[in-house]
């Protein structure tokens, strides 16, 4: 897919940009007058966002591990590094470049390599960039790709896939395109899927959980924030944060379960609706964990995916 | 009569002239032996201990167990005791006890927790000490009020309330408090839910109970046991030695002698209501959140003899399991299951070399899922590593006088509970008899252990 792109540019930032001037940015972006519903395959930006020394910060990291069920360790849990690279994914995402709008895109699925572990003393290289725009039956979808790196070396891979809705792709071709991508308001799994399972666990996620990963991960998007800003993105109450139930799944897999080098994958369905009670299993499938989260109620899966080990 | 007058014990030869005996060790294990034991009726929550505490209940506990064996100012070797609900005020809990009580002050004491084998871990790490000539004497001890829990702040609030006592100007106090919202001071009580799942321990046991197919007919007939059966035993006198009365109960207050099959086939099921097989666990067939304490005395052969006090058992051997309730491997409440094998094997014993089996009534499908575990051919190859199925016990020697269902399961008191009746079952029935137990926990633990009579 990248094979025919031309050179990328790297653009390297001072720092961290701050999620809420771009978010300002987004809004005005994403509203634009002009802007056109329709997108090229080859529209997305050859640039590549670079922060260099990113030094997590010991309190930051204690207040996220809190958050999603982490055990208090100097390794840093793979979500945390997905939240140190998503201002810079952001800032990719706010460039007048960039053709798809900030708001009201939906996270569908999300692929991170952890090669090896992180700790709060390493001193982290963020790069970002985009690619794989592709068709999605209700809209355009795109990979934000963050390579996260500490002593030269690749330690984190993640890969994020978002769907703007409503939008064309006028060249595209769904069907080569063989990644799960699932419409969140379309019927998704089969009945298979949706076959009853035991649950090892029950969370109830009361309804403050959008606004407390919010005020933790910065992704202040307010779909997740505020049940007004929702309905107006078509959702009947404020929705959970896809990244908080997949991170509190990897962590209730465990560091033991988990190893120090491993994949983890989720393919969110059906957004959670806050406040909720979802029933959650997660259990070793003999090559790895699989996990799934469903609504206790009408049984319908909300997300899944699987912790597996990297050789 | 303080211990140091017991100068005709065998582990006494290496004495200094002034200092009080302690035991020296020839590293030869003799025998705990399980003199008796005293505990206050069990309340249900809310009812006649409302006010009590845990330390109340603790120092009652074992105030009744000095007067019926004479303690009164006595240095005992170590009393080891505690709570699952613990108020952080009560970090020594079991030495304030003490302090409270008719012993000697100079009683030293240490607080154990294992969530609802914290009583049995109490007992078995005592026996152990005095089977090392560590002890002489010991004292192990459980309490738990769930009427008088400790309710804590909001994380976010303690937060800031911890802030705010580290601020050190005006400046930094007033930025601290003005952090406080409404929201935060909403209090959380303690659940019986565990922390890595969000089930509570019936949903748990729910789980289980519809991996096993346990019936909801089977589950109620052995609540309905439980009852009657421990209903004869107060009949009979059995708890007459067992029990100092408290806050004017004499018998556990949950006790229903009366129940009926037809009764507990009325009640609405509690747990496992959101699975997709009929839901069968009840009020009736789970035990009741309880109030309550429990003490057992432990010693030496020298040290009972030269009191003149009885041994009733021996405490022969302990072992502990758990298992991975988390990734939905095992059930959270058979732990119980996976350790007897081990303590068998240890001791070269088979599952039926027992006269008493004393398997904790969580719920009564818990005992049923352990039943069910050890008569499975494939569960006892695949996932205990035997030979085979260890296979069925005679029901007939099931918690004979009746167990948690009936008496109420005040978590830490349940160990001691069990303990001092089966020491006496034991001693009436006579030498060579021999009684197992089994003692599940939350965190998917469980301590089981063997008596024999002494």
């Amino acid at each position: 897919m990248t094979a025919a792109r031309p050179e990328p540019v790297v653009v390297a930032l001072a720092g961290v940009p701050s999620l809420g001037g771009l978010y300002a940015r987004g809004v005005a972006g994403s509203v634009r007058p002009g802007r056109s519903r329709t997108v090229r395959s080859d529209d997305l930006p050859r640039t590549r966002l670079h922060v260099g020394g990113v030094s997590p910060d010991p309190a930051h990291l204690t207040d996220y591990q809190r958050l999603v069920g982490e055990t208090g360790s100097d390794v840093l849990p793979a979500g945390f590094v997905h939240v140190l690279a998503f201002p810079v994914a952001t800032a990719l995402m706010v460039r007048g470049e960039f053709p798809l709008p900030l708001l009201g895109m939906v996270h569908l699925a999300n692929h991170v390599e952890q090669r090896r572990p992180l700790t709060v003393t390493d001193e982290l290289d963020i790069e970002v960039h985009a690619e794989g725009l592709a068709a999605h039956r209700s809209g355009v979808s795109v990979d934000l790709v963050a390579t996260v790196r500490a002593d030269d070396d690749v330690a984190w891979v993640g890969r994020s896939t978002y769907l703007a809705k409503g939008y064309q792709l006028s060249d595209g071709d769904a069907a080569d395109d063989d990644r799960p991508r699932e419409s969140p308001d379309a019927p998704t799994a089969p009945p298979t899927a949706d076959a009853p399972l035991a649950p090892t666990a029950r969370w109830r996620l009361a309804a403050d959980t959008g606004r407390r990963y919010a005020a933790v991960s910065g992704d202040q998007n307010p779909i997740h924030t505020n049940p007004l800003a929702a309905k107006a993105f078509g959702f009947p109450r404020a929705i959970a944060h896809g990244m908080y139930t997949a991170a509190r799944a990897l962590a209730e897999v465990g560091p033991r379960a988990r190893g120090e080098a491993f994949t983890w994958d989720v393919t969110f369905a059906k957004p959670v609706l806050l406040p909720s009670t979802v029933d959650v299993r997660i259990a070793d499938d003999g090559a790895g964990h699989a996990f799934r989260v469903w609504s206790s109620r009408s049984g319908r899966t909300h997300l899944e995916g699987a912790v597996r080990p990297l050789p | 009569m303080a211990e140091s007058r017991s100068t005709s014990t065998s582990t006494s030869k290496a004495r200094s002239p002034k200092a009080t005996p302690t035991p020296t060790t020839d590293g030869t294990p003799r025998r705990a032996v399980v003199v008796g034991g005293n505990r206050i009726p069990f309340a249900r929550a809310g009812g006649p201990y409302v006010r009590a505490s845990n330390q109340d209940m603790l120092t009652a506990a074992l105030d009744g167990l000095v007067a019926r064996f004479g303690l009164a100012g006595e240095r005992i070797g170590s009393v080891a005791g505690g709570a699952v609900l613990k108020h952080s005020k009560d970090f020594n809990l079991t030495r304030e006890a003490v302090l409270g009580s008719a012993l000697s002050p100079e009683t030293p004491a240490y607080d154990v927790q294992m969530a609802c084998a914290t009583g049995m871990e109490a007992i078995v790490g005592l026996s152990n000490k005095i089977r090392l000539g560590q002890l002489e004497s010991g004292i192990a001890g459980g309490v738990d009020s769930t009427s008088d829990a400790p309710i804590v702040v909001s994380d976010a609030l303690r937060t800031i309330l911890l802030d705010l006592s580290r601020a050190k100007t005006a400046q930094q106090k007033l930025a601290a408090v003005a952090r406080i919202r409404p929201n935060h001071l909403a209090p959380s009580a303690p659940t019986t839910g565990e922390p890595r799942t969000g089930l509570s321990m019936g949903e748990h046991q729910a789980l289980t109970t519809a991996a096993f197919g346990i019936s909801r007919e089977a589950q109620d007939e052995l609540a309905m046991a439980s009852h009657h059966n421990l209903a004869a035993a107060y009949d009979a006198g059995f708890f007459d030695d067992l029990l100092t009365p408290y806050r004017k109960l004499t018998r556990d207050q949950n006790l229903r002698p009366d129940t009926s099959a037809e009764k507990l086939a009325k009640l609405k099921p509690v747990f496992g209501t959101q699975l997709e097989t009929p839901a069968t666990m009840t009020a009736g067939n789970s035990t009741p959140l309880s109030d309550g304490a429990s003490t057992v005395l432990l010693a030496s052969d020298e040290w009972a003899a030269e009191r003149g006090l009885p041994v009733l058992a021996t405490v022969v051997d302990a072992e502990a399991g758990a298992t991975d309730f988390v990734h939905g491997r095992d059930g959270l409440l058979m732990a119980g299951a996976h350790a007897v094998p081990r303590l068998l094997a240890r001791n070269g014993l088979t599952l039926q070399d027992f006269d008493f089996y004393e398997i904790h009534e969580a719920f009564a499908s818990t005992v049923l899922c352990n039943l069910a575990i050890w008569e499975s051919e494939e569960y006892c190859r695949e996932r205990l590593g035997l030979d085979g199925a260890l296979g069925p016990i005679d029901r007939s020697k099931l918690n004979v006088h009746g167990s948690s269902l009936a008496a109420g399961h005040p978590f830490a008191a349940t160990g001691g509970r069990i303990v001092a009746s089966l020491a006496k079952m034991l001693a009436e029935k006579g030498p060579g008899s021999r009684g197992l137990i089994s003692v599940c926990a939350a965190g998917g633990q469980a301590v089981v252990a063997i008596l024999e009579a002494a």
